[in-house]
């Protein structure tokens, strides 16, 4: 008898929603962390953000090489981004949500999936 | 600062930009003899004109029939394929030798120098995607950027689209300091493999090679990749032909051959 037969479906799905739950509780308080850690001044939201070389050169140490990575790789989820960079998947992840917050990236749920990409307009 | 070393460093070098801090250090010799080297070395390599400012490729290299510029793909009007021209013919070895032009007209210029950030994330995506067309899915071997001199954008998204940065620098003093900036405040940055080609020596003798070498080191904290010397046949030939192709036993050939051998067995770490 599975794990399933014996809860029953409705159960399941209910200890699937809470994981998904507390997953995104997880990556809200990385944030959290990451910005204390570094201090808030690395956060500026910008209207017209765009990850250029430019922006990238200006940028801190630590979010330079996870947005380049991002640019590299166009869209990644932040398990990813961690295998390129070799860093913790919680570290990539907050500073991933880090770039969202200061309208560098977008961020897209597929599932239990987050992606992470750089919005890009059509040349001309 | 990341001091770090580029991830996957030790990986071969496939995408070289060939950069300088001033104009005039020889980016343009290096990056068409070192292209036409690796191509007579047996291998498929694509050569860019990444100098929007001042297109020089296709003087030198005699050529102005491609169906499309470098410009046009940059501006997601036109396929890779379409750009590239094919020169294989020139080389008298077994390579394939292809070429992406940048288009000289003086209003493509004005255009190019008028690009918004957003066109320039465009541009840094579309070279950045040239690895999986051209070296994943074209069979290409290398692609070779050839750059504008300075903190241009166009130069910085080659740096960033680039496995290793060829550094082309002189003695003269206003480069020097300005290299090193560049290094420090630059590729370093972008965590970049960097390998630096002084020209123009003076005092080239057998016996300066080791002292050159270390006093780079000393300078710089990079490799050298090789040091040409101050060769007057190169100011003689007026651009007028690819040394690496048209002069294969001149000294300046052998040393393009020394450093094509670096990057292809990844001796410059």
């Amino acid at each position: 008898m599975n794990q399933e037969e014996i809860l029953g479906k409705k159960p399941l799905h209910v200890l699937e929603k809470i994981k998904e739950n507390l997953e995104r509780l997880n990556e809200k308080m990385e944030v959290i962390i990451e910005l204390q850690k570094h201090g808030r001044k690395d956060i500026h939201p910008l209207p017209d953000a765009s990850l250029d070389v430019m922006t990238l050169l200006s940028m801190p140490d630590h979010l330079r090489k996870t947005a380049m990575t991002i640019c590299r790789c166009g869209r990644a989820t932040a398990d990813e981004i961690s295998q390129q960079t070799t860093r913790a998947r919680a570290v990539e992840s907050a500073y991933l949500n880090q770039l969202v917050i200061m309208g560098y990236l977008k961020k897209e749920r597929k599932g239990r999936k987050a992606y992470f990409y750089a919005e890009r307009e059509t040349p001309g | 600062m990341l001091k770090g070393k580029l991830q996957g460093e030790n990986k071969m070098s496939k995408i070289l930009a060939v950069h300088s801090y001033k104009g005039g250090t020889g980016k343009t010799l290096i990056s068409v003899n070192l292209a036409a080297t690796l191509a007579k070395r047996g291998r498929k390599v694509a050569l860019f004109d990444l100098d929007f400012r001042a297109p020089s490729l296709f003087a030198i290299l005699k050529t102005s029939n491609a169906e499309c510029w470098v410009n046009d793909y940059l501006n997601g009007t036109c396929e890779i394929n379409k750009v590239l021209v094919d020169m294989s013919s020139r080389l008298q070895e077994n390579g394939k030798f292809f070429v992406g032009l940048a288009n000289p007209g003086t209003e493509a210029i004005r255009d190019m120098s008028a690009k918004d950030r957003k066109w320039e994330m465009h541009a840094l995506s579309s070279l950045l995607a040239l690895r999986n067309t051209l070296l994943n899915g074209g069979g290409f071997d290398y692609l070779v950027f050839d750059t504008s001199p300075g903190l241009q954008y166009s130069s910085i998204n080659a740096i960033v689209a680039a496995d290793l940065v060829l550094v082309a620098t002189t003695g003269d003093r206003s480069d020097v300091d300005g290299t090193r900036r560049m290094l420090n405040e630059l590729y370093n940055l972008f965590e970049k493999k960097t390998g630096l080609v002084l020209n123009k020596v003076l005092d080239s003798a057998k016996s300066k090679k080791d002292e050159l070498s270390s006093k780079v080191q000393a300078t710089y904290k990079v490799p050298l990749l090789g040091f040409v010397p101050c060769f007057c046949e190169i100011l003689r030939a007026e651009g007028n032909f690819i040394f690496a192709q048209d002069k294969p036993d001149h000294p300046f050939t052998k040393i393009l051959d020394e450093m094509a051998k670096k990057i292809e067995t990844n001796a410059l770490n």
